[in-house]
């Protein structure tokens, strides 16, 4: 059994909103899977449901093989869950209330003292473990909760928006633990930064207004996207013919040309398809003897692709609506 | 309910870890020393019928009106608030062993504070000049209160369990004991026997507390307030469930 998560057709409505629709993924036992999407996409609606929060309205959720709406107490010591704004105890120290949670979960007296004391350790709250809760700093706080999640060893972590009100540098700690943590863990992790998923995880589910809309490896996701992307090229030479060697280069569909005030000119060269026409690029400037200041192709960032992705179905959807206002 | 130990020093925890714990504590502490003082006052004034403590227990409306509400407000109120319930509900525990242990949390605080006025008793039978005090009547007073008490936190803890402000909470455990206590007993004033009176004699907990504090202890009232208490803790359970099926 490789799955860890199993999703199909589900489907959450609330009270005259339709939250998730029809949602269908499955996250590989060992992978490090990021949850993308704007504010209200249904990321935390879809934490909820895997942890037996709340259910679903329809289909079918699976969480190491098991119903979570029939056996929710067993998926539950699966899983090691940090919600949204990671509520904690305010009037309990943190030791005590790792204890606690500790007993909540199941841990073995024996191992108890020894699992609470690793999971500080990991998480750097071993010099807090006397403080009260309510007086430490949000990243502090953020850790407790992640050193909570982390209590029961569990082979599944859900964490929403784990580096949520964090500094930069409790962000890059946060996020290094969580990719050590991917070596022993299943992990999903929720977020609306991108920089966060590229950094950290093996493959993006990228969630709008209750759907999935893609699904794939960062890299993947930018690849595919980048296949389009222009390449830009410097050289010193007369800008007509910079724009027609160019231009004459095979997969080449289109060059804009602008002469600088130091004799080069910049091009920008679009190609077809998902060729790379740097190289004859190269090649025909070598072959001219300009100077070559510059040669590069733009790379879509995380950010272009999201974009890119959460535009295309809103117009579809505008699409859509402006269709049935038509009929009518 | 294997968890209910766990949760319930949690929740034990939580009274003295606040400030809650101590001030609910002295309100009582003070109602029922100055009631106690003027019990005493009242007695040494000539002879009665009445006990110290029977008077003392016939009082048990003053401070249940008050304390119960402030100790029942925030069990799930706060919880909701704080959003502290999800990584609650998302441990492996069950929505019974949550209600039962915060019910019960409440209730062992309500027992501490009423057995700090074996003080009382205490002090009574230091002076009472030598002749044995008579424990039965004590003995069921206490078994009135805590019986009434147990049920009036039921109803503390289900209305906190319908909101997320804990003002609001305390408020319609106040209106809700308010009419079981104090309107129940204006009622017997209106309904002088006839099935109505009869109706209403056997559900005022005054008409309780004057059995219990005799030293009568009748199995009706016991019947009533446990099941009504496990009726109240249901409903309660099913509430908390119903983020399940709202």
């Amino acid at each position: 059994m490789d799955s860890m998560i199993k999703v199909e057709g589900l489907t959450k409505r609330y009270a005259g909103v339709t939250a998730l629709h029809d949602v269908s993924f499955t996250v590989k036992r060992g992978e490090i899977v990021g949850f993308l999407g704007p504010n209200g996409a249904g990321k935390s609606t879809t934490m909820r449901i895997l942890t037996g929060f709340i259910p679903a309205s329809a289909g079918r959720v699976e969480v190491a093989g098991m119903d979570v709406f029939e056996d929710s107490l067993a998926v539950r010591r699966h899983i090691g869950y940090m919600p949204e704004n990671n509520p904690l105890y305010e009037d309990m120290r943190v030791i005590e209330y790792l204890r606690f949670r500790a007993r909540l979960k199941d841990v073995r007296r024996a191992e108890r003292k020894e699992r609470i004391d690793d999971c500080m350790e990991m998480t750097g709250i071993t010099d807090v473990r006397r403080r009260v809760i309510g007086q430490l700093s949000k990243g502090y706080r953020q850790r407790v909760g992640l050193a909570d999640a982390l209590l029961s060893d569990p082979d599944l972590l859900i964490l929403d928006e784990p580096t949520i009100g964090l500094d930069p540098v409790q962000i890059r700690q946060v996020r290094q633990l969580i990719k050590d943590l991917g070596k022993r863990h299943t992990i999903l992790i929720s977020t609306h930064i991108l920089p966060e998923v590229e950094m950290t995880c093996n493959r993006v589910l990228i969630i709008h207004r209750g759907k999935i809309l893609a699904s794939d490896a960062p890299e993947n996701l930018m690849k595919t996207l980048s296949a389009g992307a222009p390449v830009v090229v410097e050289v010193r030479a007369p800008v007509d013919a910079a724009t027609v060697v160019v231009q004459a280069l095979p997969g080449v569909v289109s060059v804009t040309a602008e002469a600088g005030s130091d004799g080069f000119v910049r091009l920008v060269a679009h190609a077809s398809g998902e060729a790379d026409v740097r190289e004859a690029i190269y090649r025909a400037v070598v072959a001219e003897r300009w100077d070559l200041r510059e040669l590069s192709r733009g790379r879509t960032s995380l950010e272009d692709v999201f974009v890119q992705v959460t535009r295309d179905e809103d117009e579809a959807e505008e699409d859509r609506r402006d269709q049935r206002q038509r009929l009518r | 309910m294997r968890n209910v130990p766990t949760l319930l020093r949690r929740e034990l925890g939580a009274y003295f870890a606040s400030i809650l714990g101590y001030i609910v504590l002295m309100f009582f502490l003070i109602v029922m020393g100055v009631t106690f003082a003027v019990v005493v006052e009242y007695l040494n004034r000539g002879p009665t019928q009445l006990t110290a403590m029977k008077i003392m227990f016939q009082m048990f409306w003053l401070p249940s009106l008050v304390v119960i509400p402030m100790i029942t407000m925030r069990l799930f109120a706060e919880e909701k608030r704080a959003g502290t319930v999800e990584m609650l509900m998302t441990a492996p525990v069950t929505e019974a062993e949550v209600v039962t242990a915060k019910w019960l949390g409440a209730f062992v605080l309500y027992t501490l504070m009423w057995g700090l006025t074996g003080f009382y008793v205490l002090i009574l039978q230091k002076f009472s000049g030598g002749a044995a005090l008579d424990l039965g009547p004590i003995l069921a007073g206490y078994v009135g209160v805590l019986l009434i008490g147990q049920f009036l936190i039921a109803i503390g803890l289900l209305t906190s369990s319908l909101t997320k402000n804990q003002v609001a909470a305390a408020l319609m455990s106040f209106a809700a004991t308010f009419l079981l206590l104090i309107v129940v007993n204006w009622l017997g004033f209106i309904f002088q026997g006839g099935v109505a009176g009869e109706i209403v004699r056997s559900i005022s907990a005054f008409e309780h507390m004057e059995d219990f504090s005799r030293g009568l202890v009748d199995v009706r009232p016991l019947v009533l307030y446990i099941s009504g208490t496990a009726l109240v803790l249901f409903v309660t359970m099913r509430i908390v469930e119903s983020r399940k099926w709202r």
